[in-house]
Protein backbone atom coordinates (compact mmCIF):
# COMPACT_ATOMS: atom_id res chain seq x y z
CA UNK A 1 0.00 0.00 0.00
CA UNK A 2 1.18 3.54 -0.53
CA UNK A 3 2.41 6.22 2.30
CA UNK A 4 0.89 9.33 2.18
CA UNK A 5 3.99 11.25 2.10
CA UNK A 6 5.15 9.79 -0.74
CA UNK A 7 1.88 9.36 -2.44
CA UNK A 8 1.85 13.20 -1.94
CA UNK A 9 4.97 14.05 -3.42
CA UNK A 10 4.52 12.35 -6.44
CA UNK A 11 1.16 13.92 -7.54
CA UNK A 12 2.36 17.27 -6.63
CA UNK A 13 5.36 16.45 -8.55
CA UNK A 14 3.00 15.48 -11.99
CA UNK A 15 0.83 18.53 -10.83
CA UNK A 16 4.05 21.18 -11.30
CA UNK A 17 2.88 24.78 -10.76
CA UNK A 18 -0.76 24.24 -11.01
CA UNK A 19 -2.44 25.15 -7.71
CA UNK A 20 -3.00 22.86 -5.18
CA UNK A 21 -5.04 23.73 -1.35
CA UNK A 22 -4.05 21.13 1.37
CA UNK A 23 -6.09 20.52 4.27
CA UNK A 24 -5.22 20.81 7.28
CA UNK A 25 -3.04 18.84 9.77
CA UNK A 26 -0.73 16.00 8.53
CA UNK A 27 -1.86 16.55 4.95
CA UNK A 28 -0.53 20.08 4.74
CA UNK A 29 2.84 19.41 6.38
CA UNK A 30 3.60 16.61 3.88
CA UNK A 31 2.99 19.19 0.77
CA UNK A 32 5.11 21.25 2.73
CA UNK A 33 7.81 19.00 3.67
CA UNK A 34 8.39 17.28 -0.09
CA UNK A 35 7.00 19.50 -2.32
CA UNK A 36 7.46 23.40 -1.18
CA UNK A 37 6.09 25.81 -3.84
CA UNK A 38 4.35 29.43 -4.27
CA UNK A 39 1.24 27.62 -5.78
CA UNK A 40 0.66 25.66 -2.51
CA UNK A 41 -2.25 26.98 -0.27
CA UNK A 42 -1.62 25.52 3.15
CA UNK A 43 -4.62 25.13 5.06
CA UNK A 44 -3.39 25.19 8.21
CA UNK A 45 -6.91 25.37 10.38
CA UNK A 46 -10.74 25.59 9.27
CA UNK A 47 -10.36 21.74 9.06
CA UNK A 48 -12.76 20.46 6.48
CA UNK A 49 -13.01 23.59 4.12
CA UNK A 50 -9.82 22.81 1.78
CA UNK A 51 -12.66 21.64 -1.17
CA UNK A 52 -14.70 24.66 -0.48
CA UNK A 53 -11.81 27.17 -1.18
CA UNK A 54 -10.68 24.88 -4.13
CA UNK A 55 -13.97 25.76 -5.08
CA UNK A 56 -13.66 29.64 -4.85
CA UNK A 57 -10.37 29.43 -6.53
CA UNK A 58 -11.60 27.44 -9.91
CA UNK A 59 -14.96 29.36 -10.04
CA UNK A 60 -12.64 32.43 -10.57
CA UNK A 61 -9.60 30.98 -12.50
CA UNK A 62 -11.21 29.06 -15.24
CA UNK A 63 -7.98 28.34 -17.21
CA UNK A 64 -5.91 27.06 -14.26
CA UNK A 65 -6.63 23.44 -13.14
CA UNK A 66 -7.59 23.41 -9.26
CA UNK A 67 -6.43 20.58 -6.85
CA UNK A 68 -7.58 20.16 -3.63
CA UNK A 69 -5.76 17.04 -1.52
CA UNK A 70 -7.86 16.38 1.29
CA UNK A 71 -8.25 13.33 3.64
CA UNK A 72 -10.80 11.57 4.81
CA UNK A 73 -11.54 13.29 8.05
CA UNK A 74 -11.69 16.57 6.36
CA UNK A 75 -14.22 15.70 3.67
CA UNK A 76 -16.53 13.93 6.29
CA UNK A 77 -16.28 17.05 8.03
CA UNK A 78 -18.14 18.79 5.10
CA UNK A 79 -19.81 16.72 2.96
CA UNK A 80 -22.09 19.19 1.61
CA UNK A 81 -19.00 20.91 -0.19
CA UNK A 82 -19.53 17.78 -2.35
CA UNK A 83 -23.47 18.50 -3.35
CA UNK A 84 -22.03 21.94 -3.74
CA UNK A 85 -19.52 21.12 -5.94
CA UNK A 86 -21.10 18.39 -7.58
CA UNK A 87 -23.97 21.06 -8.32
CA UNK A 88 -21.89 23.68 -9.91
CA UNK A 89 -19.60 21.56 -12.07
CA UNK A 90 -16.87 23.00 -12.40
CA UNK A 91 -14.69 21.29 -15.08
CA UNK A 92 -11.42 22.99 -13.75
CA UNK A 93 -11.56 20.94 -9.93
CA UNK A 94 -10.02 17.79 -9.32
CA UNK A 95 -10.59 16.37 -5.79
CA UNK A 96 -7.70 14.22 -4.47
CA UNK A 97 -8.73 12.64 -1.03
CA UNK A 98 -5.91 10.30 0.32
CA UNK A 99 -7.60 7.84 2.71
CA UNK A 100 -6.05 6.03 5.44
CA UNK A 101 -9.22 5.66 7.22
CA UNK A 102 -8.70 7.49 10.09
CA UNK A 103 -7.82 11.21 12.26
CA UNK A 104 -3.99 10.62 11.80
CA UNK A 105 -2.89 14.12 12.55
CA UNK A 106 -4.58 13.58 15.84
CA UNK A 107 -3.58 10.38 17.02
CA UNK A 108 -5.07 7.86 14.68
CA UNK A 109 -8.78 7.68 15.57
CA UNK A 110 -10.91 5.37 12.94
CA UNK A 111 -13.52 7.80 11.02
CA UNK A 112 -16.14 6.13 8.96
CA UNK A 113 -14.58 5.92 5.44
CA UNK A 114 -13.78 2.17 5.84
CA UNK A 115 -17.49 1.52 6.51
CA UNK A 116 -19.06 4.09 4.04
CA UNK A 117 -17.23 4.72 0.54
CA UNK A 118 -16.47 8.30 -0.06
CA UNK A 119 -16.04 7.96 -3.80
CA UNK A 120 -19.68 6.36 -3.76
CA UNK A 121 -21.06 9.14 -2.35
CA UNK A 122 -18.74 11.72 -4.76
CA UNK A 123 -20.29 9.89 -7.80
CA UNK A 124 -23.65 10.16 -6.65
CA UNK A 125 -23.01 14.07 -6.22
CA UNK A 126 -21.74 13.97 -10.28
CA UNK A 127 -18.32 13.79 -10.00
CA UNK A 128 -16.11 11.81 -12.49
CA UNK A 129 -14.67 8.65 -10.14
CA UNK A 130 -11.01 7.35 -9.70
CA UNK A 131 -9.76 4.86 -7.34
CA UNK A 132 -6.03 4.77 -7.14
CA UNK A 133 -4.17 1.79 -4.64
CA UNK A 134 -0.84 1.33 -6.21
CA UNK A 135 2.18 3.98 -7.23
CA UNK A 136 2.10 3.03 -11.16
CA UNK A 137 -1.70 4.07 -11.07
CA UNK A 138 -1.07 7.35 -9.27
CA UNK A 139 1.77 8.07 -11.39
CA UNK A 140 -0.27 8.09 -14.24
CA UNK A 141 -3.74 9.53 -12.89
CA UNK A 142 -2.68 13.20 -13.42
CA UNK A 143 -1.62 13.10 -17.17
CA UNK A 144 -4.74 10.86 -17.68
CA UNK A 145 -7.32 13.22 -16.43
CA UNK A 146 -5.41 16.40 -17.70
CA UNK A 147 -7.72 17.20 -20.36
CA UNK A 148 -10.76 15.36 -18.52
CA UNK A 149 -13.50 17.78 -17.71
CA UNK A 150 -13.92 17.82 -13.92
CA UNK A 151 -15.68 17.62 -11.19
CA UNK A 152 -12.82 14.72 -10.62
CA UNK A 153 -12.75 13.20 -7.16
CA UNK A 154 -9.23 10.87 -7.16
CA UNK A 155 -9.54 8.59 -4.28
CA UNK A 156 -6.26 7.04 -3.04
CA UNK A 157 -5.72 4.34 -0.81
CA UNK A 158 -3.47 5.08 1.71
CA UNK A 159 -1.41 3.57 4.58
CA UNK A 160 -2.00 4.68 8.03
CA UNK A 161 1.63 5.79 9.70
CA UNK A 162 4.64 6.79 7.84
CA UNK A 163 6.85 9.12 8.44
CA UNK A 164 6.01 12.54 10.34
CA UNK A 165 6.38 15.77 8.68
CA UNK A 166 7.57 19.62 9.87
CA UNK A 167 4.82 21.90 10.74
CA UNK A 168 4.77 24.76 7.85
CA UNK A 169 7.06 27.17 8.64
CA UNK A 170 5.85 30.47 6.62
CA UNK A 171 3.40 32.53 8.06
CA UNK A 172 -0.42 32.11 6.89
CA UNK A 173 -0.88 35.74 5.46
CA UNK A 174 2.34 35.18 3.84
CA UNK A 175 0.83 31.55 2.01
CA UNK A 176 -1.99 34.06 1.11
CA UNK A 177 0.08 36.56 -0.39
CA UNK A 178 2.27 34.24 -2.59
CA UNK A 179 -0.52 31.78 -3.50
CA UNK A 180 -2.00 34.75 -5.28
CA UNK A 181 1.04 36.30 -7.15
CA UNK A 182 1.59 32.58 -8.16
CA UNK A 183 -2.05 32.96 -9.38
CA UNK A 184 -1.35 36.12 -11.64
CA UNK A 185 1.40 34.49 -13.17
CA UNK A 186 -0.15 32.67 -15.84
CA UNK B 1 -34.90 47.13 6.75
CA UNK B 2 -37.58 47.76 3.91
CA UNK B 3 -37.70 45.54 0.35
CA UNK B 4 -36.54 48.85 -1.91
CA UNK B 5 -33.52 49.26 0.70
CA UNK B 6 -32.49 45.60 0.49
CA UNK B 7 -32.45 45.96 -3.32
CA UNK B 8 -30.87 49.29 -3.33
CA UNK B 9 -28.26 47.45 -1.17
CA UNK B 10 -27.62 44.82 -3.35
CA UNK B 11 -27.42 46.46 -6.36
CA UNK B 12 -25.02 49.57 -4.77
CA UNK B 13 -22.34 46.65 -3.63
CA UNK B 14 -22.71 45.19 -7.50
CA UNK B 15 -22.05 48.51 -8.88
CA UNK B 16 -19.17 48.35 -6.68
CA UNK B 17 -16.90 45.74 -7.93
CA UNK B 18 -18.49 42.84 -5.18
CA UNK B 19 -18.99 40.01 -7.94
CA UNK B 20 -19.83 37.04 -5.82
CA UNK B 21 -22.59 36.59 -2.85
CA UNK B 22 -22.54 32.84 -1.31
CA UNK B 23 -24.14 31.99 1.87
CA UNK B 24 -27.10 30.67 4.01
CA UNK B 25 -30.36 32.67 3.69
CA UNK B 26 -32.04 34.31 6.30
CA UNK B 27 -35.64 35.95 5.91
CA UNK B 28 -34.09 39.24 7.60
CA UNK B 29 -32.49 39.84 4.25
CA UNK B 30 -34.67 38.20 1.82
CA UNK B 31 -35.02 40.95 -0.52
CA UNK B 32 -31.48 41.15 -0.41
CA UNK B 33 -30.79 37.29 -1.76
CA UNK B 34 -33.83 37.90 -4.12
CA UNK B 35 -32.64 40.71 -6.09
CA UNK B 36 -29.26 38.62 -6.29
CA UNK B 37 -31.05 35.54 -7.64
CA UNK B 38 -32.55 37.40 -9.95
CA UNK B 39 -29.31 38.64 -11.01
CA UNK B 40 -27.73 35.62 -10.87
CA UNK B 41 -25.18 36.24 -8.22
CA UNK B 42 -26.30 34.21 -5.61
CA UNK B 43 -24.20 31.01 -4.70
CA UNK B 44 -26.25 29.48 -2.04
CA UNK B 45 -24.30 26.66 0.57
CA UNK B 46 -25.01 24.06 2.59
CA UNK B 47 -23.33 25.87 5.61
CA UNK B 48 -22.09 28.90 6.58
CA UNK B 49 -18.75 27.89 6.95
CA UNK B 50 -18.53 26.44 3.31
CA UNK B 51 -19.53 29.76 2.21
CA UNK B 52 -16.43 31.77 3.79
CA UNK B 53 -14.32 28.82 2.36
CA UNK B 54 -15.80 29.26 -0.96
CA UNK B 55 -15.10 33.32 -0.60
CA UNK B 56 -11.42 32.48 0.33
CA UNK B 57 -10.65 31.08 -2.65
CA UNK B 58 -12.28 33.89 -4.58
CA UNK B 59 -10.70 36.27 -2.71
CA UNK B 60 -7.30 34.66 -3.18
CA UNK B 61 -8.47 35.10 -6.76
CA UNK B 62 -8.35 38.86 -6.55
CA UNK B 63 -12.21 38.89 -6.38
CA UNK B 64 -14.60 41.42 -3.79
CA UNK B 65 -16.66 38.62 -2.26
CA UNK B 66 -19.41 38.60 0.32
CA UNK B 67 -21.12 36.22 3.07
CA UNK B 68 -24.13 36.21 4.21
CA UNK B 69 -25.64 34.16 6.85
CA UNK B 70 -28.13 34.70 10.26
CA UNK B 71 -26.92 35.29 13.26
CA UNK B 72 -27.16 31.30 14.30
CA UNK B 73 -24.67 30.89 10.59
CA UNK B 74 -22.41 33.27 12.18
CA UNK B 75 -22.06 31.31 15.51
CA UNK B 76 -21.25 28.10 13.51
CA UNK B 77 -18.42 30.15 11.98
CA UNK B 78 -16.42 30.95 14.69
CA UNK B 79 -13.65 28.47 14.44
CA UNK B 80 -13.92 29.28 10.46
CA UNK B 81 -13.55 32.85 11.34
CA UNK B 82 -10.66 32.74 13.14
CA UNK B 83 -8.48 30.39 12.03
CA UNK B 84 -8.86 31.02 8.30
CA UNK B 85 -10.20 34.58 7.62
CA UNK B 86 -8.81 36.63 10.60
CA UNK B 87 -5.53 33.83 10.75
CA UNK B 88 -4.77 34.47 6.60
CA UNK B 89 -5.82 38.44 6.50
CA UNK B 90 -8.52 37.62 3.91
CA UNK B 91 -10.60 40.07 3.00
CA UNK B 92 -14.40 39.70 2.15
CA UNK B 93 -17.85 40.95 4.22
CA UNK B 94 -19.71 39.61 5.92
CA UNK B 95 -23.70 40.14 6.26
CA UNK B 96 -25.05 39.21 9.29
CA UNK B 97 -29.15 39.00 10.04
CA UNK B 98 -29.71 39.41 13.28
CA UNK B 99 -32.08 37.44 15.08
CA UNK B 100 -33.04 37.97 18.71
CA UNK B 101 -32.63 41.64 18.48
CA UNK B 102 -36.39 42.07 19.25
CA UNK B 103 -36.95 40.62 22.64
CA UNK B 104 -40.44 38.60 21.25
CA UNK B 105 -38.28 37.07 18.28
CA UNK B 106 -38.55 33.37 18.61
CA UNK B 107 -37.05 31.33 21.88
CA UNK B 108 -34.26 30.16 19.58
CA UNK B 109 -32.88 32.81 18.49
CA UNK B 110 -33.05 34.40 22.22
CA UNK B 111 -29.53 33.53 23.16
CA UNK B 112 -27.37 34.13 20.14
CA UNK B 113 -29.23 37.99 19.72
CA UNK B 114 -28.61 38.37 23.07
CA UNK B 115 -24.78 37.41 22.86
CA UNK B 116 -24.03 38.87 19.17
CA UNK B 117 -22.68 41.97 20.09
CA UNK B 118 -20.44 40.76 22.68
CA UNK B 119 -19.15 37.94 20.32
CA UNK B 120 -18.11 40.31 17.56
CA UNK B 121 -16.28 42.63 20.25
CA UNK B 122 -14.50 39.74 21.38
CA UNK B 123 -13.46 38.77 18.28
CA UNK B 124 -12.26 41.71 17.48
CA UNK B 125 -14.81 42.45 14.10
CA UNK B 126 -15.31 45.59 13.03
CA UNK B 127 -19.35 46.11 12.06
CA UNK B 128 -21.93 48.39 11.41
CA UNK B 129 -25.91 48.14 12.00
CA UNK B 130 -27.05 49.23 8.82
CA UNK B 131 -30.34 51.34 9.34
CA UNK B 132 -32.69 53.06 6.36
CA UNK B 133 -30.50 56.68 6.85
CA UNK B 134 -26.68 54.80 7.19
CA UNK B 135 -26.71 52.06 4.61
CA UNK B 136 -24.78 53.83 1.82
CA UNK B 137 -22.21 55.19 4.12
CA UNK B 138 -21.92 51.49 6.18
CA UNK B 139 -21.43 50.63 2.35
CA UNK B 140 -18.91 52.41 1.71
CA UNK B 141 -17.36 51.84 4.65
CA UNK B 142 -17.34 47.89 4.09
CA UNK B 143 -16.05 48.97 0.59
CA UNK B 144 -12.51 50.77 1.48
CA UNK B 145 -11.94 48.07 4.52
CA UNK B 146 -12.20 45.47 1.05
CA UNK B 147 -10.06 48.03 -0.53
CA UNK B 148 -7.21 47.89 1.88
CA UNK B 149 -7.65 44.14 2.20
CA UNK B 150 -9.55 44.17 5.34
CA UNK B 151 -12.49 42.32 6.78
CA UNK B 152 -15.83 44.24 7.09
CA UNK B 153 -19.18 43.17 9.20
CA UNK B 154 -22.39 44.69 7.70
CA UNK B 155 -25.66 43.73 10.41
CA UNK B 156 -28.83 44.06 9.76
CA UNK B 157 -31.03 43.97 12.06
CA UNK B 158 -34.82 41.79 12.01
CA UNK B 159 -36.92 44.38 12.81
CA UNK B 160 -40.39 42.22 12.48
CA UNK B 161 -41.95 39.29 13.86
CA UNK B 162 -43.76 36.63 11.77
Amino acid sequence: MLIRKEAVAILAKEIGNEPIISANGFMSRDLYETSEKDSNFYMIGSMGLASSIGLGVALKNPRRRVYVFDGDGNILMNLGSLVTIGALQPTNFIHCVFDNKSHESTGGQPTNSNKIDIAKIAKIANFKIFKISSKNQLKGIIPKTKKMPGPILILIQVEKGGPKSTRVEISPPNIKYRFMRSLERK
Amino acid sequence: MKEEIQRDLFNLLVKSGVESFIGVPDSTMKHFIDEGLKKNKILITTREEEAIGIATGMSLSGKKTLVFMQNAGFANSLSTITSLVQLYKIPMILLIGWRGYLKNDAPEHEKIGKVQPKLIKTLGLETKTLNEENWKKACWWALTRLKNEKLAGLIIRREFVD
